[in-house]
């Protein structure tokens, strides 16, 4: 248990991110400072590629006492979202070189950008609960400064709701690890739970309160009801990139912790049919409804995006919560699809504001006419979203919703299924008026004042490789859904 | 007889002697003494603690060789001797960060007497943390009383004399209320040292007579105790006390001063009374929803504090409930989390009024939230001091707060009919915990000026000032009123190297704390074991 090169990707961005920050002052040119950046985000996606597909030997890096060990480990589950992680954040990166001109402070934005990208790594490679949860509350804390970038009073009050909400999330599910350290919980983490059979039969009370504050917990940062409260309000604020990862990325570490806590810690099989298992579902069905309605009445750009991530990161949810494997593999092949999709929304939306400062749904008619690629990116992952066949969100939500069938749950079997169709009904209206408005602005409307203002490469090229991936895995998805379920095999046995 | 044994009884008496000397010495003689008998108290309790650490027993020492009742006793084990260990590093380092400011605060001629009454406040700290005898216990309890109190007015402004008054009359309710639980306990047992007086409560608990004044002889102790180290609802001394003191006091007082009391107490329930005895009296129900109340009241006061370090100072009276909290769960587990957490909470709060100082320092010496935004960049270090010292506080990982949550939820599982409040409020507290310190990290690192408009500034005619408009006319004010202005963005404030250094010892120690506490935990564990 000593492979130390996967301190290599957690530490190296923490320490060139650092140096961003303090160093950048003495340096005037901008192309060297972004250059220097490039090549830090370059380097630690190869290392962290590398860490994740080398050698398999874990690192037990340090004891805090006797019970609490900070260990990392790579298995499937660190691959698919570790990749995942690595190439969303190059990418987005690339994007921020462009956009960020605009913007005041580029290094704190960059510095802090590097130093969640270590976080994540550690995240995604954590081999048990007190690992995953130091590091998640690093990544709360440093992705901080990311939403409150432009400090005026609006940023400031949203930085906040989004702290207080991370912690108030971040705490349950430390309650969680509490309630779970007596039975075991604490031990590496192994697929299809780890907790000591007897203490399960002695009080499965408190086991599963532990779920349940674990699903509350990380279901915060994956933006669930109750607690969704800060997704509308952070996103906007936040500059592009910075929102694209968050709805992209960091959403999704809440869903790692879920994974992590209920499938490799307590174990499915314990929770099937539980009230837990009744009140996750009955809460993550909610969420998808009533995230795609608020997004449907939203008229703020980035805020109908932000409703939309909370609707769909609740697909996911809904798929780990009928605990099936067919709606298991659903639910990770919608971790990436809806990371690339809405990634690639948030960036198309930042180069709006960026080439033309509009914020406002009304206010973008014939916008792609003056941003073509932008907005043909923009409508092709809308449709991934909506889940029309070829594209990805089809091949997700089909394994959602049979899995969901399959699974003999009552009533939630066959009303999930149905709550999916008018959400992606819903979908559909609330992402395709840009593009309808966009592209056909009605007869009246006059062309003569329109100019080009397709951005530079570096915002475009990020935005059509998320695109194509989107687009591509919905045709030849077999690859990744082997992938994905003989992960699902191992869980359920 | 090793040689060892005599190092309780050597610290005691050299950090008294060194008070002694000290009042007829110079200021800058003063400091030296008092620093040289810091650290000479640190070296002792260290072999102290290597010693008992091996041979892992308690020691009774008597004074003089006289056997009870005429003798005087000190008992030492691995206990006593972490915490004098622990309560000199503190000691050193508030006396290292505060020290350009004691000589800026206190009027040159009375120097001096400021480092008597630090040496005092050591002597009388060592002497609770060590004795075996109840009435010695009364008298260093009012030693250091009367010590604090000086700390505490010899800034001599309106807001620090006032605090002292009120500091002595409430310490004052606390030491007769003592006295008195003390002649109870003397009257029916006719014992003042502790272990022949826990052999006359065991028969009278036998025996049934004497019942009520036994009980009220404890109950009376316990509420001396909570009043005189600022438990809730008995807290009201605490914020004038910590928020107006020169830096170096306002760290000795609310991390050392109020915790060797707790120490004292928890000394009386295990060694005097047995724990068992106070369970059953309810008083341990008691000190378990007081510590909860004042978890939550303690943070919300500091909630709606406008000034920072008013507002840490009530953070103080949420953590003295942490450990209130602890000692009424009960249990050995959860009596080691409250020993924990006084190690965390002496660590932490003196750094944050230390880097508050500092901040303070950046921001033309003014401690509301307006001045302090932006004071994070105008002086670096405090900034970061006092972030680690916030995340610490609020409990972030590998910081000691997180250990000490960590070590009351584990203790609070378990604990019939306390677990599910002790864990609620443990959560709650948190929250709370956050919202108030996490919000000045963000006013320290916004621009100068930018959180003016954060709650709506109005001018004389009641138009909401913009964020220029407010600046500009708060800087017009100051210069009329000859303030020194605070520096602006971009300039840099030198902390002296003292300072600096006690900065970045502090943050070391907070990180070793919470990154190495296995060893800590096993060492305050055992010690308890031989504590009673």
């Amino acid at each position: 248990m000593s492979n130390y090169f996967l301190l290599f990707p957690i530490l190296f961005p923490v320490v060139a991110g650092v140096l961003v920050m303090t160093l950048f002052k003495g340096i005037k040119e901008r192309k060297i400072k972004l250059g220097i950046v490039f090549v830090s985000l370059v380097v630690e996606t190869a290392a962290f590629l590398y860490s994740l597909f080398g050698p398999e030997e874990g690192l037990m890096l340090w004891k805090l006492n006797d019970m609490l060990q900070i260990t990392f480990r790579v298995d499937t589950m660190s691959r698919i979202f570790g990749t995942l992680v690595a190439v969303v954040w190059l990418l987005v990166g690339c994007f921020a070189f462009e956009y960020m001109k605009h913007e005041e402070s580029e290094e704190r934005f960059f510095g802090f950008y590097l130093v969640v990208e270590g976080t994540l790594a550690a995240l995604t490679m954590a081999d048990n609960m007190i690992t995953y949860y130091i590091f998640f509350e690093a990544m709360t804390l440093t992705s901080l400064p990311l939403v409150l970038h432009e400090m005026h009073k609006a940023a400031v009050m949203a930085g906040l709701k989004y702290l207080f909400y991370s912690i108030a999330g971040g705490f349950m599910a430390l309650l969680a690890v509490f309630l779970l350290a007596n039975g075991g919980g604490l031990g590496s983490f192994t697929a299809g739970g780890i907790l000591d059979p007897a203490s399960l039969a002695e009080r499965p009370g408190a086991v599963l309160a532990a779920a349940m504050l674990l699903v509350l917990g990380f279901g915060t940062k994956a933006g669930m009801f109750p607690m969704h409260g800060w997704l509308p309000t952070a996103h906007p604020e936040a500059p592009a990139p910075a929102s694209a990862v968050l709805s992209g990325i960091i959403t999704k570490m809440g869903v790692l912790g879920i994974i992590r806590g209920i499938y490799y810690v307590i174990g499915p099989s314990f929770l099937k049919g539980t009230w837990v298992q009744t009140v996750w579902l009955i809460l993550s069905i909610s969420t998808v409804f009533m995230g795609s309605m608020l997004a449907y009445r939203e008229k703020v750009m980035k805020k109908r995006l932000a409703y939309s991530t909370v609707s769909q990161v609740s697909y996911i949810l809904f798929g780990l919560a009928v605990m099936d494997p067919a709606a298991f593999t659903g639910a990770i092949a919608h971790v990436i699809f809806h990371s690339l999709v809405k990634n690639t929304l948030f960036l198309a939306a930042g180069a709006i504001i960026y080439k033309t400062g509009k914020t406002l749904i009304a206010d973008l008619k014939a916008i792609g006419k003056e941003m073509p690629v932008v907005i043909w990116c923009f409508t092709l992952v809308s449709l991934t979203l909506v889940g029309i066949p070829p594209t990805s969100g089809f091949v997700s939500k089909w394994y959602l919703a049979t899995g969901a069938l399959a699974s003999g749950v009552p009533v939630f079997s066959w009303l999930g299924p149905v709550i999916l169709l008018v959400s992606a009904l819903l979908t559909a209206g609330y992402l395709l008026p840009v593009t309808i408005h966009g592209f056909f602005p009605g007869a009246d409307f006059d062309y003569s004042t329109l100019k080009k203002k397709e951005p530079t490469l570096w915002m475009l090229i990020p935005m059509v490789i998320m695109t194509a991936g989107a687009v591509i895995y919905g045709i030849f998805p077999e690859s990744l859904l082997t992938v994905i379920r003989s992960a699902a095999q191992v869980l359920f046995g | 007889m090793a040689f060892v044994y005599n190092f309780p009884l050597f610290s005691i008496i050299l950090s008294m002697f060194s008070a002694i000397i000290s009042s007829v010495l110079s200021g800058k003689w003063a400091k030296r003494v008092s620093l040289i008998m810091v650290c000479l108290v640190l070296l002792m309790s260290s072999g102290l603690l290597v010693y008992t650490h091996s041979t892992g027993e308690a020691v009774t020492y008597m004074m003089g060789h006289f056997p009870a009742p005429w003798g005087n006793e000190i008992r030492f084990g691995v206990l006593e001797a972490v915490m004098a260990v622990f309560f000199s590093i503190v000691m050193l380092l508030s006396l290292l960060g505060g020290m350009s400011h004691v000589f800026a605060d206190v009027e040159d001629t009375k120097t001096n007497l400021f480092f008597v009454l630090i040496d005092m406040t050591m002597s009388s700290l060592l002497a609770m943390i060590y004795t075996n005898d109840l009435f010695t216990g009364y008298v260093f309890v009012e030693i250091n009383t009367i010590a604090a109190a000086g700390l505490i007015m010899i800034r001599q402004h309106g807001h620090s004399l006032v605090a002292s008054i009120r500091y002595l009359v409430m310490s004052s309710i606390g030491s007769g209320l003592f006295l008195i639980a003390l002649s109870i306990l003397y009257g029916i047992t006719g014992e003042l040292l502790m272990v022949p007086a826990r052999d006359g409560v065991q028969v009278l608990r036998e025996s049934g007579n004497y019942s009520l004044p036994l009980l009220l002889s404890l109950g009376l102790m316990s509420v001396a105790m909570a009043i005189k180290s600022g438990l809730y609802p008995f807290h009201t001394w605490i914020p004038d006390t910590y928020g107006y003191s020169t830096t170096t006091a306002s760290a000795v007082l609310s991390s050392l001063v109020s915790k060797a009391y707790i120490i004292l107490l928890i000394k009386i329930y295990v060694r005097v009374f047995g724990y068992a005895y106070a369970d059953a009296g309810h008083i341990l129900n008691v000190l378990f929803v007081l510590g909860l109340v004042a978890m939550v009241m303690g943070s919300v006061e500091a909630i709606r504090q406008r000034d920072v370090n008013r507002m840490i100072a009530y953070s103080s009276v949420a953590q003295i409930g942490y450990i209130y909290m602890g000692l009424g769960l009960g249990t050995e587990a959860a009596l080691m989390a409250s020993l924990f957490h006084i190690m965390t909470h002496a660590a932490t709060k003196s750094m944050l009024f230390v880097s508050m100082t500092g901040l303070r320092e950046a921001s033309g010496g003014k401690t509301d939230r307006r001045s302090l935004s932006g004071a994070g960049y105008r002086n670096p270090l405090a900034g970061i001091t006092f972030l680690v010292g916030s995340l610490s506080m609020v409990g972030f990982p590998m910081l000691s707060g997180f250990i000490s949550k960590l070590l009351f939820a584990r203790a609070a599982i378990g604990v019939s009919g306390k677990m599910l409040p002790a864990l609620l409020v443990l959560a709650l507290s948190t929250i709370l915990n956050a919202i108030y310190f996490l919000r000045v990290v963000i006013t320290i690192y916004s621009p100068q000026g930018s959180d003016a408009p954060l709650d709506n500034v109005m001018d004389d005619e009641g138009h909401v000032l913009t964020p220029e408009a407010y600046q500009e006319a708060e800087r017009a004010k100051l210069q009329t009123e000859g303030v020194f202005l605070a520096p602006k963005a971009g300039a840099l404030v030198k902390n002296g190297p003292l300072m600096s250094v006690a900065m970045v010892l502090m943050m070391l120690l907070n990180f070793f704390l919470g990154l190495c506490s296995g060893p800590i935990t096993e060492a305050l564990l055992a010690g308890l074991r031989i504590f009673g």
